[in-house]
């Protein structure tokens, strides 16, 4: 897709579609619609969709055609996990609670369950998630699969509350897996999509609860010196650092009995006062002096609400994002080296970093993968910008610290780096190879990961 | 349709569509282009999956499904202009909607419907 422009691509596609004449390029014959991630930043032109009814379509369909596949979620990687020639298989009606147990507190899901249709669900059978990421349209699969986390120190991502789930493999037999697996059951909690297509996975819960969530604007440096102990005194704790700022954006979130309500409002008098305008062509320091001013009348806002409500939101801004995992204890120096730079070369970004904790991870490919908590950074860019110039100053600040790739978010890194940065990698890589040996679920950019 | 039929009430009509397999004829307006039939139910679960998200309560600033007046001036713009924005995405709304399945011919019915031209 190198040579095309992605309007002229999509648009093509368009124009095939609605007079159904020729295909859109030489490699499909086929009229399916072009394929786009959330941000528009990943396209495809795939031969065809599969919109998968239930487990027996979908085994059918693995038994009885050939060629390659990638199951979709809600299209919200920013990685391009999903761009193919061959077919989507799309699994968003495999969707409900399909079981539960009030008893331990499991439900079983089906994998193609929007998080943000499950808290409610989830809450008329007693029973509320763990955590959740920031944004609820994923689907539980494609969450789980590319290791989406949320926040918090003594909180694992979404995959490390599976209890067991059911693969179904590329030549399309029914596994269900669980803890007595052993290592199967650590690989496939975080699968990229490459061992196969989930279609229902057993989440651990708790009984339902509501939360508190307290924003306002603080130095970086005061949070950033003392981040261990207000992550470890707050069930959620992270920053948004601004950039060409002293300030961060504040977040704690923690359990709660309190009614319902917005506890605590802004005066709108004071939320109206804005600084002197900056002029064209700002410079870092005058930037720097104009957001430490806004930053000033930035108050303390307070809410109380039930938990899946309070923890995810909707993004009415599209972007693209690449987030790295960092261990903790070098966390705040990465976060300053990349404010740094930012100031020091005059990048041009508005959007703030995002910085937070999560507890050590079992899968094999979590970004918190071992025994010591990590620190999540996240760097984004309006999706209708070039992303590229910013990301790749960015990137080998992240490397520099150790960090490990989120599998949904842009990163360039293969199998090479990647067996270094994860240590049960290669064990993932044979794992796959036995459960898919002829690379049926694999797009080029799965190649490259696993070296296949 | 009604011009002020509440979106929860529209949902449960479209879903009632979905529920079942009985023919409900276009009205054949006029001036509109997007008029396929709503009555099949394969489309319409796509439409419950996807578009429902946001053009049921107008999140983020979407039309809301059966709000005439809404469509009628985003229709005026033309029939690809209109998919064009469906498939690339257009202000907060990602490309495709949210309907990883859906084909263009889903989203030519989904846009009639939601402009209520099948009322």
């Amino acid at each position: 897709m190198k040579n095309i422009t992605r309007r002229s691509f999509i648009a093509s596609g368009v124009k095939a579609a609605l007079v159904g004449t020729a295909a859109v390029n030489s490699a499909a014959t086929a009229q399916s619609t072009p394929w786009s991630n959330w941000s528009g930043g990943q396209i495809c032109q795939p031969a065809g969709r599969y919109d998968i009814a239930s487990e027996e379509q979908l085994i059918d369909l693995l038994k009885g055609t050939s060629g390659p596949i990638r199951p979709i979620g809600s299209g919200h990687s920013f990685s391009p996990l999903i761009p193919t020639d061959g077919h989507l298989v799309i699994i968003d009606q495999l969707s409900g609670i399909l079981d539960y147990d009030s008893s331990t507190l499991e439900a079983t899901i089906g994998a193609g369950s929007r998080l943000g249709d499950l808290g409610a669900a989830l809450e008329e059978i007693g029973q509320g998630m763990f955590n959740l990421p920031d944004i609820d349209r994923q689907t539980l699969a494609g969450a789980t699969a590319t290791g989406t986390h949320g926040t918090g120190v003594s909180l694992q991502s979404l995959s490390g509350y599976i209890t067991s789930l059911r693969l179904v493999t590329p030549e399309g037999d029914i596994r269900d897996i669980d803890a007595s697996d052993g290592d199967l059951f650590d690989a496939v909690r975080v699968n990229v999509g490459a061992l196969g297509v989930v279609t229902q996975i057993r989440m651990q819960n708790r009984e339902n609860y509501k939360l508190r969530k307290r924003e306002w604007a603080a130095p970086t440096e005061d949070i950033l010196a003392n981040f261990d102990e207000l992550a470890a005194s707050h069930r959620h704790f992270e920053i948004f650092p601004r950039v060409y700022s002293d300030y961060s954006s504040v977040l704690s979130i923690d359990e709660t009995g309190e009614p319902i309500g917005q506890t605590i409002i802004p005066d709108e008098d004071v939320a109206s006062i804005e600084p002197q305008p900056l002029g064209p062509n700002p410079s870092p320091l005058e930037r720097l002096n104009y957001n430490n001013a806004r930053a000033a009348n930035t108050q303390l806002t307070e809410a109380v609400d039930v938990s899946y409500k309070l923890l995810s939101n909707l993004r009415n801004t599209r972007f693209n994002e690449m987030e790295y995992s960092v261990p903790a204890a070098v966390g705040a120096e990465c976060v300053r080296e990349i404010l740094k730079t930012i100031y020091d070369q005059a990048i041009e970004v508005a959007f703030p970093l995002e910085y937070r904790y999560v507890s050590p991870d079992a899968p094999w490919l979590s970004m918190a993968y071992g025994d010591e908590p990590h620190a999540t950074i996240s760097i984004h860019r309006v999706a209708s910008e070039d992303y590229n110039p910013y990301f790749d100053i960015m990137e080998p600040i992240f490397w520099k610290y150790g960090g490990r790739p989120h599998w949904g978010k842009l990163h360039s890194l293969g199998h090479r780096e990647l067996s270094q940065l994860y240590p049960r990698f290669k064990d993932f890589m044979e794992i796959r190879e036995s459960l898919d040996p002829n690379g049926r679920m694999l797009n080029q950019h799965l190649k490259n990961l696993f070296d296949a | 349709m009604n011009n002020s039929l509440k979106p929860l009430a529209f949902l449960l009509f479209a879903l009632s569509i979905c529920a079942c397999s009985g023919a409900i004829q276009s009205s054949g307006a006029t001036g509109i282009p997007f008029s396929n039939d709503v009555t099949d139910a394969a489309v319409m679960g796509k439409w419950g999956r996807s578009c429902a998200l946001c053009h049921v309560n107008g999140e983020a600033g979407a039309p809301i499904v059966g709000d005439r007046a809404e469509w009628q001036q985003r229709l005026a713009q033309g029939e690809e202009s209109i998919l064009q924005r469906v498939l690339e995405g257009y202000n907060s709304m990602p490309p495709l909607g949210y309907c990883m399945a859906c084909e263009v011919s889903d989203f030519r019915a989904m846009i009639g419907f939601m402009a209520g031209n099948n009322q």
